[in-house]
Order: structure tokens, then sequence, then C-alpha cells
């Protein structure tokens, strides 16, 4: 689990670094692979090649790769930009290709099985970089092999062919470096892909930690919204005690002007309180703790009814009225809670975005397994171009704002979870000006 | 009509303070205790007619739950409403069944509604 807590740009940076580190160990392999195939050609074959440029190229392989092994031991300490990680790998994929190249120019060119090697270079290089500079990798060496080849026949450089008699010896060990050549050929293939596979577990599994470690943080971050807001209902509930106290002149009569500003504090702490509830409502439907939505059937009439007596007294001030249309016998098979938060925010938000004494109806209607609800007023709405976002965590339309200074921005986030933990849909319909509708529709589990 | 007494068990002090000034100015007479034990000590010596009680105690949440158990062991028939700080069903770690509480309350509560309750169970 330790891992889980590495952020993520060190985990990006130690993950380039092993593959360089990756790349340096297989150089070595190389390294030793030539001049071990060189000194056993040099003295136990009958094979006639430059040898002395053979051994020079391996040296230079040799030194090349010495001097990346302590460049690599010197960043070890000291945290490169990814540009210099870049440039880093290009000297190396380049050098690489040269130093290939060439070895494959000396010992018969095409005729050579090694020329195959290509396609690893060509592997490795996917690993690193995006497809557009592997494509020019890619032509560059095409375009190499294209020229060296044309030099060739113009006789403008000459060919090292891998023979140059035809008697049975030298046949024989011919079949014996081809067949040396596939074999190593089939190895490298079998190693790369191995590795490939193993890179792409190790991946996985690097994903899977750091999701579980942010679903973890997401799960800390839940349970403090909770804890924190759990206790500040106390101290609400007894500050909404000493207002209504005072406002009720039981402390003797109050001037005018002290009872305006109570009832304002007053209005102040009721939004507060809303907006604890929200969020413990969403902190809830947040946390991992697991939730069992006991389900039960309810009349939707007496649910609309229960939450709208919720609601009255906000209205009231308002002036607002509800024109409710719903048979009484409709009856659904479903989790009151999550009934409420729904029907709760959205009656909610109908009174606060609604003009002074406004009408907000709510509908609901019945077909085989769905009940369609529907919460209209004829508020502000909302702007096409937010319509889009209402549903997110903690958003806010401009004109909400303008228009109610207290809110989370969690009361519609809300109600498109409990609609989610339904089974349902919820679709909104509003012009700017010209009220919003919201439509819902619930499966009847009964 | 004889004065109904209410005992409220809350260790909020505040809460106990702002819960008798508003009773009291509906006609109840008001006793308070701030710790379940002293709250049952008065339920045995007092006889009040119907009980507020905080489930929702800091020191162990079962400790709420637990006493309106022990409340209705003394007198069954003795209305305990239990306040909350928490308004949905799902909140709870009981399931309502539990706890031998007559009403669940989600605190605060505006007090002509609790009157309201209250006056429907005396």
């Amino acid at each position: 689990m330790d891992k889980a807590f590495i952020p993520t740009e060190t985990m990006e940076f130690s993950n380039l670094h092993m593959v360089i580190e990756w790349f340096i160990k297989l150089r070595w392999i190389a390294c030793m692979g030539v001049l071990f195939t060189l000194i056993i050609f040099s003295t136990y074959l009958n094979i006639h090649l430059p040898y002395r440029i053979l051994f020079s190229i391996n040296f230079f392989l040799i030194s090349a790769n010495t001097a990346y092994n302590l460049y690599l031991v010197k960043i070890k300490r000291k945290v490169l930009t990814n540009k210099e990680k870049k440039v880093f790998l290009h000297i190396q994929i380049i050098s690489d290709y040269t130093l290939l190249i060439l070895l494959i120019y000396f010992t018969g060119y095409l005729e050579n099985p090694m020329i195959y090697y290509l396609v690893f270079h060509i592997m490795l290089t996917s690993f690193l970089f995006p497809e557009r500079t592997l494509i020019i990798y890619t032509f560059a060496t095409v375009c190499m092999l294209i020229t060296i080849s044309l030099l060739q026949n113009r006789m403008i450089i000459p060919y090292y062919p891998l023979s140059i008699s035809d008697d049975f010896n030298q046949y024989f060990d011919r079949i014996i470096f081809r067949t040396g050549g596939l074999a190593s050929i089939l190895i490298i293939t079998a190693y790369l892909i191995a590795s490939i596979k193993d890179r792409i577990n190790f991946k996985g599994k690097m994903c899977e930690v750091e999701l579980s470690h942010y679903k973890s943080l997401d799960k800390i971050k839940s349970n403090f919204i909770l804890q924190v807001t759990h206790e500040l209902r106390g101290p609400l509930a007894a500050v909404i005690g000493y207002h209504e106290i005072l406002l009720k002149g039981l402390t003797g009569e109050l001037p005018e002007k002290s009872i305006t500003l109570l009832t304002k504090a007053n209005k102040r702490t009721d939004n507060l309180l809303t907006m604890i509830g929200e969020m413990i409502d969403f902190a809830y439907m947040k946390s991992e703790k697991e939730v069992i939505y006991e389900e039960k059937k309810l009349s939707l009439f007496d649910l609309i009814s229960e939450n709208i007596s919720l609601v009255r007294d906000s209205a009231k001030k308002k002036g607002i009225s509800f024109t409710v249309n719903c048979a009484k016998n409709i009856e659904l098979r479903t989790n009151r809670d999550l009934i409420n938060m729904i029907l709760g925010n959205l009656l909610t938000n109908s009174i606060k975005y609604s003009h002074k004494d406004g009408d907000v109806s709510i509908t609901c209607s019945k077909k085989k397994k769905e009940v369609l609800l529907i919460i209209s007023d004829q508020g502000i709405g909302i702007d096409e171009n937010e319509l889009g976002e209402i549903f997110e965590e903690f958003y806010r339309t401009r004109t909400a704002r303008s228009l109610e200074k207290d809110g989370t921005g969690l009361g519609l986030a809300i109600v498109k979870r409990a609609v989610k933990s339904l089974n349902g849909k919820v679709n909104v319909y509003s012009r700017k000006g010209n009220g919003t509708s919201f439509h819902i529709t619930l499966p009847d589990k009964s | 009509m004889a004065q109904k007494t209410i005992l409220i068990i809350d260790d909020d002090l505040d809460i106990i303070e702002t819960v008798t000034i508003l009773l009291k100015n509906e006609g109840f007479s008001i006793l308070s205790a701030d710790n379940v034990e002293k709250g049952l000590e008065m339920i045995k010596g007092d006889n009040p007619d119907l009980v507020l009680l905080d489930i929702m105690f800091p020191e162990k949440k079962t400790k709420g739950f637990e006493a309106a158990n022990q409340i209705k062991e003394i007198n069954p028939d003795l209305p305990v409403f239990a306040f909350t700080a928490i308004n949905r069903e799902y909140n709870f770690d009981f399931s309502k069944e539990e706890i031998k509480a007559d009403e669940f309350i989600n605190k605060p509560v505006a007090t002509d509604k609790l009157v309201e309750l209250i006056n429907k169970y005396l």
C-alpha cells in the first residue's frame, strides 16, 4: 500500500528511469553477444569479415553504453526535466540505430539475418515515443537502408559479403551463422514480448493502486465532511433556539429594527442548516459506507404532501403556491429517503428560483411499471449554456448565485445520484427567464 | 388542566436552555438532565410525562440508543422523543425498530411542530 502514496510525477519519472535502466541492460547483453560472436567468427569459423572495423564498432558500443550507464548513475540523485530525459533517450536510440546498421553493413548487409534486429529497435522505440516520433525513426531507418543499397549498387561504397568462396566448409559455417542468427531473433522476440506483457501488467497494477488510493482519499474526504457537518448541527440548533426565544419576545419586547435584523440572521441560519443537510446527504452518498436503501410501498401523493409541508413556511414567505396534480392511488415500491432527497431538493429549488407570488406545479402519472413526476416552476430559468452543468457537484448557475447567496451547489447533484440509485431518469427543460421543469421517471419495483 | 412535565436529556446545556424557555412559554413544566444517568434518576423520582432524549451523545453513539430502551424498561408508557442531528433514516447505524422511541425528531425542530407532536401524546 505504501506505493499508493508516491505522487504521480515521481512515479512517472521512476518508470522512465526503469525503462532507461532496462535499455542499458539490454545493450550490455547486445555488446557481449556481439563480442562473443566476433571472437567465435574470427577464430573458429571460416568467414572473412573486416574484423578490425567490427571490433572497433563493438568497442564504440561498449564505450557508449558505459557512458550512458555512468550518466544514469549520476542522474539518479537529481530529477531530470522531461526534456532532458527525452534528449538522453534520443541520443541512445540514434546511436543504437547507427551502430546496428554499421554492424550489418560490414557483415553482408541485407544478406545478414541480423538485419531483423532493426525490428526490435523499432519495438523498443515504440515504448518510449509517441506515434509520430516512431514513424520518423522508422522512415529514417528505411531511408538509410535504401541509401546504403543504392550506394553499394553504384559501387560508391564497397560491399562486404558474408562469404567469398562456395566450398563446403564455408557453406556449413553459413548455415551455422544463419541458424544462430535466427535463433537469436526468436529468443529476443520471446524475451521482448514477455517484457512488454510484464510492463503492461505492472502499469495496470499501478493504475489499480492509484485508483484505490484516490478512492480512499475520497472516502476520507466524505467521512470528514460527515463528521464536521454533524458537529455543526448541534451549535446551530442552539443558535436557532436563541433566535426563536428573542423573536418571540420571551425576553421582553424588542425594537422593530432588532426584529428585522434577527429575522435576517434567522434566515441565514436556516439556509446554513439546509446546506449542512445537503452536505450530509452528499457525503453519505459518496462515502463507501454500505447504504442499504430499504424499499417500501409508498404513496406518491403522501410523499409529495409531506415534502410540501416541509417547505411550506419558506414558500409562504415568498407567496408561492403549489398546484399538485397527482392521483392519490399512485403507489410505488421505493426508498423513502431517496424520494425525499429528490422532492426536497427540487421543491426547495423551485421556491428559491421562483419569482414572488409564483406557482409551482407538481404532476405525477403512472404508466405500466413507471412513474413520471414533473416539477415545474415559472421562475428565473436556466441559461442554455449552463443546462449541461447543473447536475455537477458544487455547480451553481450565475443567476442562481446572484439571486441567492447561500447554497452548496449540491442539491441537483444529490437529485441526480438519488434518481440513479433508484434506477430512474431525470431530465430538465428550461429557458432563461421562462421557468424550469424537471421530469423524473422512476421504475415501480412492486 | 394540570401542567405537564417534560424531561429534557441532552449534553448540550444551550439546547437545554433554549428548549426549556421555549416549552415553558408553551405552558409546560420542564426538568433537565445533562447525562443519561441523571435523566434515569429523574424519571424514577420526578415522574415526567414525556422525555425528550438526545440520542447522539458524543461519548458513545450507542449510549443514546440504549438510554431510550432503559427509559422504556423503567416506564413502558412514558413517551420518548428521540432527537437526532441527522435527518435521514439511512444515517442510523441501528434500525429504528431497535430503538424504543415513540418519535424521531430531527434537531433543530420548530417549536410549534414540537408542541403539536407533544400534544398528540399527552
